[in-house]
């Protein structure tokens, strides 16, 4: 009872504040969040429980039954700049890994997008039409960029978890 | 047909032919003595081929260990940022009677004239060394080298202004998986009067969320230079361009077509010049406007609504609202109906009023005539 309040916390504050948390902070969430998801989920296969993973083009990769939403990290979006304008695909298209899918276009540049797993889309984010700057404001939940199936689950496996990210961010800072 | 561009096969190195390769234009940097810079020069005027050849620079040569400045012109041309809308910033109709082609570039900003008079410049770089500033100082720095009577200076937009107030330089870039470009235009001696006159919404009543053009006045550098050849610009930005970098680069002359030298190019000038790609890549927009009817037999005049939602550059909803006493509500009907799925393009509405003109005639074949007729011009 105690953990699904948590995890409700959590989830709440998981939306607008999370570009803002720490990385210490974002990696404890997510720690928890894979600690209650594992406790209610014992009979499902490990690929089911949600973990954010993370492509070395900083995007973010999330997997719920199956489908995954796909997003840009908050190093992404702090580098690109305000983002005014979302080039994102159709329902229906399918991405082999690495596939452009479309680009984000800030004060920066037009930063193509890299499918980050081999899928259809099966959705895209309205709400980034008339306002884009939400891949800024809420990068890891309300500007989450697009869904896709996971036609190859291997590749999930492949990509980095939270800590593995935050190591090769501080590597690039570096 | 964008995702295919992506699938080429790697440059292999070390084949040699008798015709120059790619791999002699872009040997492997360790074994060249002297920087890792590149100079070239484009012999085509042809946007569509300029552009593809930036698309195969970008897409083939490693530049995580030398840099590339692309010098090109263009024939007269438009060319759109990658999210923008081309009936919003340009004058199609226009464009066509000009025989001006619409071009659509893969980087952001905004919408430029491009013409014989008007030099671009791309900087390719590595990610990491990816800096707008940088170049910019390059074009100012090689300016003021030939011209120091010249105040030109770059802004936080990355424009260029003479005497602070006209823009002579616009900038767009793109970032890819390890390169970037970052390209601006450079008005030497363009025609001014086209450009502003091109550089006009084809049609009134569109709303978008594309990303719009910031309009500027502009000037030529000869306006306040007349004796700056072009030649002379060109030298002089390719060794600001070595000193800047620690560059010992010539200009080397290129041709983009060539498939030797840049293998699958033509099909990147292919993509770059499909309708798909240039029209249809346009953000959704929706068009409201007040369409004036006339009959000219009965000197009569009548005003109606259209209403069109084009997505993909294709028409998705299409209502036109004209009075029952004027139309037949089942004429104004069928127009928006039959152009439904088409191109949102006056030669495909053209072709589709024609076949239903067919079937009509007297009045209402003369004022659905009409009715098609203006809304044509409505669509640019």
């Amino acid at each position: 009872m105690a953990m699904r309040a948590a995890l409700r916390c959590l989830s709440v504050n998981f939306s607008p504040r999370l570009p803002k948390l720490s990385s210490a902070a974002l990696l404890s969430a997510t720690r928890l969040a894979n600690r209650s998801c594992s406790q209610r989920t014992l009979t499902v296969t490990s690929g089911q429980c949600a973990a954010l993973k993370f492509t070395e083009k900083h995007e973010w990769v999330l997997v719920e039954s199956g489908i995954s939403t796909v997003g840009i990290s908050n190093y992404a979006q702090e580098a690109l700049g305000d983002v005014v304008y979302c080039g994102l695909p159709e329902i229906g298209v399918k991405l082999e890994q690495m596939d452009e899918f479309g680009a984000l276009e800030s004060v920066k540049a037009a930063s193509e997008l890299y499918s980050p797993l081999t899928g259809e889309v099966t959705a895209v984010n309205k709400e980034l039409a008339d306002n884009p700057g939400l891949v800024n404001k809420s990068c890891y939940a309300d500007g989450w960029l697009i869904k896709m199936t996971v036609e190859k689950p291997e590749e999930l496996e492949k990509l980095m978890d939270q800590a593995a990210y935050d190591k090769f961010v501080k590597s690039l800072e570096e | 047909m964008l995702l295919q561009l992506r699938r080429l096969r790697p440059l292999r190195t070390g084949v040699q032919q008798a015709r120059p390769t790619s791999s002699c234009l872009f040997p492997d940097p360790s074994t060249t003595g002297s920087g890792s810079g590149l100079v070239l020069q484009s012999q085509s005027t042809d946007v569509f081929q300029n552009l593809a050849l930036e698309d195969w620079i970008d897409a083939h040569v490693d530049l995580q260990r030398r840099a590339v400045l692309l010098l090109w012109r263009n024939r007269p041309a438009v060319v759109v940022g990658r999210h923008q809308n081309p009936w919003t910033e340009c004058n199609l109709p226009a464009m066509r009677r000009a025989g001006v082609p619409l071009a659509r570039r893969r980087s952001g900003g905004g919408t430029v004239y491009h013409d014989l008079g008007n030099l671009n410049l791309t900087f390719f770089a590595s990610r990491k060394a990816y800096d707008r500033q940088r170049n910019l100082r390059v074009v100012t720095d090689a300016l003021r080298r030939v011209r120091p009577e010249l105040d030109v200076r770059a802004t936080d937009r990355f424009d260029i202004l003479l005497n602070g107030h006209y823009k002579i330089s616009g900038t767009a870039s793109r970032l890819s998986r390890k390169s970037s470009y970052h390209h601006c235009t450079l008005l030497h001696s363009a025609d001014r009067a086209a450009l502003s006159s091109l550089l006009r919404p084809s049609c009134p009543g569109i709303q978008s969320n594309a990303t719009p053009s910031v309009p500027s006045p502009v000037a030529n550098l000869t306006d306040h230079a007349p004796s700056l050849l072009w030649e002379e610009l060109l030298e002089a930005l390719a060794q600001q361009y070595n000193s800047e970098f620690g560059f010992e680069a010539a200009p080397r002359p290129v041709d983009p077509s060539d498939e030797a030298l840049f293998p699958g190019v033509g099909s990147m000038e292919a993509a770059l010049r499909s309708w798909e790609w240039t029209f249809g890549k346009t953000p959704k927009f929706r068009l409201d406007t007040r369409l004036e009817l006339r009959d000219e037999q009965l000197g009569a005049r009548c005003g109606a609504g259209l209403h069109v939602e084009v997505k993909n550059g294709l028409v998705e909803s299409c209502r036109v609202d004209v009075p029952h006493h004027w139309l037949p509500p089942r004429l104004s009907g069928a127009l928006g109906e039959v152009l439904l799925g088409e191109r949102f393009c006056p030669h495909r509405a053209a072709a589709a009023l024609t076949a239903l003109l067919r079937c009509e005639s007297g009045q209402p074949h003369r004022r659905l005539q009409n009715l098609g007729e203006v809304l044509l011009a409505g669509m640019g």
